[in-house]
């Protein structure tokens, strides 16, 4: 091992990282505000991914009818809402400017020469059909059992996931996606070759999570929501209701992933399954965090992207292993550090 | 306590479903679809609908499953498919642990089995069980020889190679231990990486130090291009090898510039416009084209190895309807029989040529060497 | 009894099964009943226990890999060459290395608190996941094949009807084995994990030993599932213990009920028959093209989630008559058996100094909950502890109760010093308590939660709770949870839910409990709170009965005309500190206290 070679991993693993870092900072925010640990966050990252790599490719971006099939659900399920408390016009419009919505993504997708568009609008484009995803899951899914046990809430997720990759090979097929960097250019530090996409990948993130922390660390606003599952009466000061609490986290969640996926999908080949594991390892971080903490989530999570990286060069054969059997001493410091007999429920 | 009446009710319920047997010819065809490895299940599943459906005036029906990858639910799928369909032979799976699992079945029930998977365990060593079992794909062995030669040819002494850690990179792995040591070239680096990775920085780096005359990359479908672009990126100079579970369109598309130049041995289906005329060519462009036009899309190897296993199944049921009606035990043998005494049987794949002892029938016909130049497959003479 | 019937009835058409069902049924069984034993593992562990596992696969890959490896080795190293193959010693040899590594994992991970524990399984589930598919000798991913049946008597048993019988019988044993199990003093200490756990422990109740106990039960159900799995299926590689199977594992234990020892049953059945039907049933409605198993599955999940979060057999259970639903009778007939009666603890003699706070300082950081507190509280007298809401009357109980530890000074039980004993060993010691904010469990009956109380005065294990063998002991356990029931006036509800009944009557059972451990020491932390008139004077009635016979009571309470007529002395505290010390009437006149109560007179 030379510091050629050290620099080229740790470049790897602090890239990687930095994904888990803010897939770690959304599972965070999540799990503060609504008690609910977000699985599915990893399938936001591969089909933002595989979305961006259909456009570019000229396949078949059939992903927009799942935005449109679950507009329509939610908004049935604010009709009924609706017929059941009385008509209230302004609701009524809300509802018809949702559905407005997704049939202008639906004739947007089909009509634009998506392959030849700007890269930026490509990304634009990716994030106002995936965004809007986040919040309608927790509409439709968490929502109406908003304030069941812990378990119930995590097998809810987990079910939600499984049902999300089946979608992903629905949609993307079984084949990876690799898409087109937002620059080529390369460039050397010492006689090491950076690529300019993983400086987008690290400014990126930088910089998200350097807004998520200041906006839930600095803000009443942030605070107040981010308060939400414990204080109740805290977040309805700010007028800030549960349900809208758990719909902005999830909106903010899927953005968060979303736009992971389409910062390292120039890098590397991301699968309609890949999500998972990717999304593991940020609860890795967020666990390192203890669930609470964002400064200490973002560092656990750049940790494990550097961890993996090395384990990759010295042991390939046992770096999962290594990766997930390290994340036992964390837990066991974390545990013993945040309570002792504790009665739960 | 309603457990005891809703339980046989519902597996009442299930068993109904099975359609009534008719007089045809039934096969079951099970493909791993979804999980891990749907990408080598995927083509194989939209093959069905391609595959004959007459042989010898009998009308062939398909009866198409999926296992999830996982192993369990292949056997799962085949005993369904034996004891509640009444299968007269079965296509599939698609893996090579779950063909594993299930070759006792088959024999046990007596109904010939056709895996199109990669490893030669399957047929080799021949045992009483495995007799039942034909395997419609060019053994790895068959391909790491024509790589190895042409390493040879081209002066290559030491090779590195990166293989996913699953069956595929598993087999490849220890037939390439085998024959580098016959062929006198040193195995400077293994390295494993799993399909879901999201980079392969170390491995590479790993097998760069080592500074290999040649690299070696054994992984099935999309995965296997990141390891070469990789490679490429930290600036390999040397020569890179793929194996056929490189032979489909996405990986010219994912890998763009960076794989230029690849040899990779694969059968013809890839460069079929340069290979001399043959019945093989013929049936693999019939194949590439049907396929095509059903899904948009050409069809990676994977896919042509169920099809091939539909052609052999279709040679040989002519001859077994001689000693019996389809659904009886005496058709199943004697379609077994038929399958063992397949000769020349242009296939997508190749040519067939079965014996007691070797079941799964290719020769060199049944692989091409083949580079990427400018983007597309071409012959390598 | 009825419900016995039914399951005489459901053992029987298990038998028939094989005889009247098409094979590849029967196969589907074999699976569920696999799936089952897995599953009832988790119902102990997650739906009684309260800890999410995710690893329990691994533990099913434990139990297959090391079959798999002694049977279908053909050279196995000497050390091991005893097992000569044989399916039973392999056997053996899993459950023991099941054993060691669980009792390992479940020492590092099972500490692991709230979410922490899920994900810890997730790591070490993976991690063994992984080394499977790493290892050479195990077959790497291709895996092992060519596994020998399993003999029985000589016979090999290589067709699925076959192992059918062997995979139900070990199930049904295994249901057994857990029914069992729950219905025991250990069982009641393994029930109280899921919500009760402070409120066990000051019962005596070693709770994490009860975690390590369904811990290492779950898993050795998951090693035999595998050990029946890999000669059932003769092949086996990494891929069905890896985490999508946990997490399988996992939606059929909630599908079907995670409570309940039947929910795993039905869950494992529901989930396997599901995916089958879904195999059918969806390429019917949305063609061949596409597969939407996964999607349809996973959506289903989520349903039922929406509508029964409990799982399926609660809602099943709902559907039948109330009066096959009869209440289990623990206790036998009257005058049938009379077990004998628990021995008793030797009450000090009158007078005796029993409890005693010396200078107890109790510091937060800079905040001083508690200043050089004295008290002292003799046998055969009760001591009240008042004083306004903030005065540290709460912290100076934990002081007391040994919850928590005095930044100086000490607490003496008896004369020895409380320093380094947990609550666990005071109560071992004599001493009882109740709670402020009434900790019970709200599922079980009153008689079961009285009888938690009871714990420290038996002493049959595990094995002997699961074999039933410990029959006269717990009917003397029950006996006595029953005796100080009628004591405290709840002798009328013994077989209702505990969180059935009223406040009030829920802080006498409390007391009922504390007194089932045959205490020398009553701490009672607030007991009138909530109660009426009538349940007031009973109590006050009942407290000094126990002072007569020569218990030594102290109560924190906010009910002065409770305490007055009652008490023989009082302390009162503010900020913290003692203020007045004496015996009732001289505290009702003492201008410091009534400074404290009605605020100063400017």
């Amino acid at each position: 091992m030379n510091l050629q070679i050290a620099m080229l991993l740790g470049q790897d693993g602090i890239t990687n990282g930095a994904i888990y870092a803010l897939l770690a900072l959304s599972i965070i925010l999540v799990f503060t505000v609504t008690r609910i640990l977000l699985i599915p966050l990893g399938e936001f990252v591969t089909f933002g991914a595989l979305t961006m790599y259909a456009f570019q490719s000229g396949q078949d971006s059939s992903i927009v009818w799942l935005l449109m099939i679950m507009m329509a659900l939610d908004a049935g399920l604010d009709l009924k809402q609706l017929v059941t408390n009385g008509m209230e016009a302004r609701k009524a419009q809300w509802i018809g400017l949702k559905l407005a919505y997704a049939v202008i993504m639906v004739i947007l997708v089909e009509t634009l020469p998506l392959q030849e568009i700007h890269m930026a609008a490509q990304v634009l484009l990716t994030l106002m059909i995936l965004v809007p995803l986040g919040p309608i899951m927790y509409r439709i899914f968490f929502q109406p059992i908003a304030s069941a046990p812990p378990l119930v809430l995590l097998i809810v997720s987990i079910a939600v996931h499984v049902a999300m990759v089946g979608v992903g090979l629905l949609m993307f097929g079984p084949e990876g996606g690799r898409t087109a960097p937002f620059s080529a250019a390369t460039f050397q530090v010492g006689n090491v070759m950076l690529k300019s996409q993983t400086l987008w990948v690290i400014l990126v993130s930088l910089f998200l999570i350097v807004s998520l922390f200041l906006a839930f660390e600095r803000t009443l606003y942030g605070k107040a929501l981010r308060a939400t599952a414990v204080n109740r009466m805290g977040a309805r000061l700010m007028g800030i209701s549960p349900d809208f609490a758990g719909k902005a986290t999830f909106a903010l969640a899927a953005f968060i992933g979303v736009a992971s996926g389409i910062l390292i999908a120039p890098i590397t080949t991301l699968y309609y399954d890949s999500g998972f594991i990717i999304s593991l390892k940020g609860f890795v971080g967020a666990i390192i965090g203890g669930l609470i903490s964002y400064p200490l989530a973002a560092i656990g999570a750049v940790a494990v992207g550097l961890i993996e990286a090395f384990s990759m060069f010295w042991a390939s054969n046992y770096k999962e292993i290594i990766v997930f059997t390290l994340i036992i001493p964390f837990l066991l410091w974390r545990s013993i550090n945040s309570s002792h007999v504790e009665d739960e429920e | 306590m309603l457990l005891k009446k809703t339980l046989p009710a519902l597996i009442l319920g299930s068993a109904l479903t099975a359609t009534a047997t008719q007089a045809e010819v039934k096969v079951g065809v099970v493909t791993s679809s979804t999980g891990p490895i749907a990408l080598v299940g995927i083509p194989q599943k939209n093959t069905v609908p391609l595959l004959p459906t007459t042989a010898g005036g009998e009308t062939i029906s398909y009866i198409s499953l999926d296992d999830s990858s996982d192993p369990s639910a292949t056997v799962k799928a085949f005993k369904k498919l034996i004891e509640d369909e009444k299968v007269d032979a079965i296509i599939g799976p698609s893996g090579s642990p779950n063909a594993m699992g299930v070759i006792q079945f088959a024999a046990e029930s007596g109904t010939p089995m056709l895996a199109p998977v990669g490893t030669a365990a399957v047929v080799l060593p021949m045992t009483e069980d495995k007799k039942w079992v034909f395997k419609t794909t060019q053994n790895d062995e068959l391909i790491a020889k024509a790589l190895v030669g042409h390493m040879v040819d081209s002066g290559v002494k030491t090779l590195g190679m990166i293989g996913t850690a699953d069956p595929y990179g598993e087999n490849w792995s220890l037939v390439m231990a085998k024959l580098c040591a016959e062929a006198g070239i040193k195995l400077t680096a293994v390295e494993r990486f799993q399909r879901q990775d999201t980079s392969i920085t170390g491995q590479s780096l790993k097998v760069m130090m080592s500074s290999p005359d040649a690299v070696l990359i054994a992984a099935p479908g999309s995965s296997s291009v990141m390891p070469e672009t990789t490679l490429k990126e930290q600036g390999y100079a040397g020569q890179i090898y793929q194996t056929h579970g490189a032979a489909l369109d996405p990986f010219l598309k994912l890998g763009g510039q960076a794989v230029e130049g690849t040899i990779l041995a694969a059968s013809l289906m890839l460069v079929l416009d340069e290979v001399p005329d043959s019945p093989a060519k013929e049936i693999a462009s019939k194949y590439v084209a049907d396929y095509t036009a059903m899904h948009g899309e050409t069809p990676a190897t994977f896919g042509g190895n169920v099809y091939d296993a539909g052609l052999l199944l279709q040679n040989a049921i002519p001859t077994a309807l001689e000693s019996g009606k389809p659904g009886t035990p005496e058709f199943r043998s004697a379609l077994r029989d038929a399958l063992e005494n397949t000769s020349e049987m242009a296939g997508t794949q190749g040519v067939y040529n079965m014996t007691p002892e070797d079941h799964s029938g290719f020769d060199e016909r049944g692989r091409e060497l083949i580079q990427v130049e400018n983007n597309s497959w071409t012959l390598l003479k | 009894m009825k419900s016995r019937h039914l399951v005489i009835l459901f053992v029987v058409l298990v038998g028939l099964a094989p005889a009247v069902l098409p094979t590849f049924q029967v196969t589907l069984l074999n699976y569920i009943g696999l799936y089952a034993l897995v599953v009832l593992g988790l119902v102990l562990l997650t739906g009684v226990g309260g800890m999410t596992s995710f690893g329990q696969a691994a533990f099913v890959g434990l139990g297959a890999y090391t079959t798999a490896y002694l049977t279908a080795t053909d050279q196995l190293p000497a050390w091991l060459a005893w097992t000569s193959g044989s399916a039973w010693l392999s056997l053996l040899v899993g459950l023991v290395l099941t054993a060691v590594v669980a009792l390992t994992l479940g020492a590092l991970t099972l500490r692991l608190s709230g979410h922490y524990l899920p994900l810890g399984t997730i790591a070490w589930g993976i991690s063994l996941y992984y080394l499977f598919g790493t290892s050479h000798t195990l077959g790497g991913h291709s895996g092992i094949s060519g596994l020998p049946p399993i003999e029985l008597f000589g016979m090999p048993l290589d067709k699925g009807e076959e192992m059918f019988y062997l995979i139900w019988v070990i199930l049904l044993l295994a249901m057994w084995i857990t029914q069992n199990l729950l219905n025991s003093r250990e069982g009641r200490a393994i029930r109280a994990l899921k919500g009760g756990q402070l409120m066990a422990e000051s019962m005596g109740v070693n709770t994490f030993r009860s975690k390590i106990v369904i811990f290492l039960i779950s898993a050795l159900f998951a090693a035999l599932s595998g050990w029946l799995y890999a000669h059932n299926q003769r092949f086996i590689n990494p891929t069905p213990f890896g985490l999508s199977m946990g997490i399988d594992y996992l939606f059929m234990a909630l599908i079907g009920g995670v409570a309940n020892v039947w929910g795993a049953l039905l869950g494992a059945g529901i989930l396997t028959m599901a995916k089958e039907w879904l195999q059918d049933l969806l390429p019917l409605i949305f063609g061949d093209k596409g597969n939407y198993e996964h999607i349809v599955f996973g959506l289903l999940i989520v349903l039922i989630m929406h509508k029964t979060p409990g799982g399926l057999w609660p809602m099943l259970v709902k559907l039948v008559p109330a009066r096959l639903r009869q209440k289990k009778k623990l206790l036998p007939e009257a005058g049938k058996t009379e077990a004998p009666k628990l021995p008793q603890r030797n009450l000090p003699e009158r007078g005796e100094l029993i409890l005693e706070a010396k200078d107890v300082t109790r510091q937060f950081g800079g905040l001083v909950a508690n200043k050089e507190m004295n008290l002292q509280v003799h046998a055969g007298e009760i001591l009240a502890l008042i004083g306004p809401n903030g005065a540290g009357k709460s912290t100076m109980f934990n002081q007391l109760s040994a919850v928590d530890t005095p930044t100086s000074g000490e607490v003496l039980f008896r004369g020895a010093s409380l320093k380094g004993k947990s609550s666990r060993d005071v109560a071992n010691l004599g001493m009882s308590r109740t709670f402020q904010h009434v900790k019970l469990l709200p599922t079980m009956t009153v008689l079961e939660n009285v009888a938690i109380g009871a714990h420290l005065r038996g002493s049959k294990g595990v094995i002997s709770s699961a074999l039933h063998l410990e029959r006269l002991e717990e009917t003397s356990l029950l006996q006595e949870a029953e005796r100080q029931l009628k004591r405290v006036g709840l002798g009328d509800y013994l077989y209702e839910e505990a969180g059935s009944l009223a406040l009030g009557q829920q802080r006498i059972l409390e007391i009922a409990r504390a007194l089932c451990a045959d205490p020398c020491l009553l701490l009672l932390d607030e007991p009138a709170a909530g109660l009426r008139h009538k349940e007031k004077q009973a109590l006050a009635e009942l407290l000094s009965k126990l002072r007569s016979e020569g218990m030594a009571i102290l109560l924190v309470e906010h009910d002065m005309d409770f305490v007055m007529g009652l008490v023989d002395r009082i302390v009162v505290m503010e900020f913290g500190e003692k203020i007045a010390e004496g015996l009732p009437e001289e505290i009702q006149t003492n201008p410091a206290v009534l400074e404290a109560y009605l605020g100063g007179a400017d």
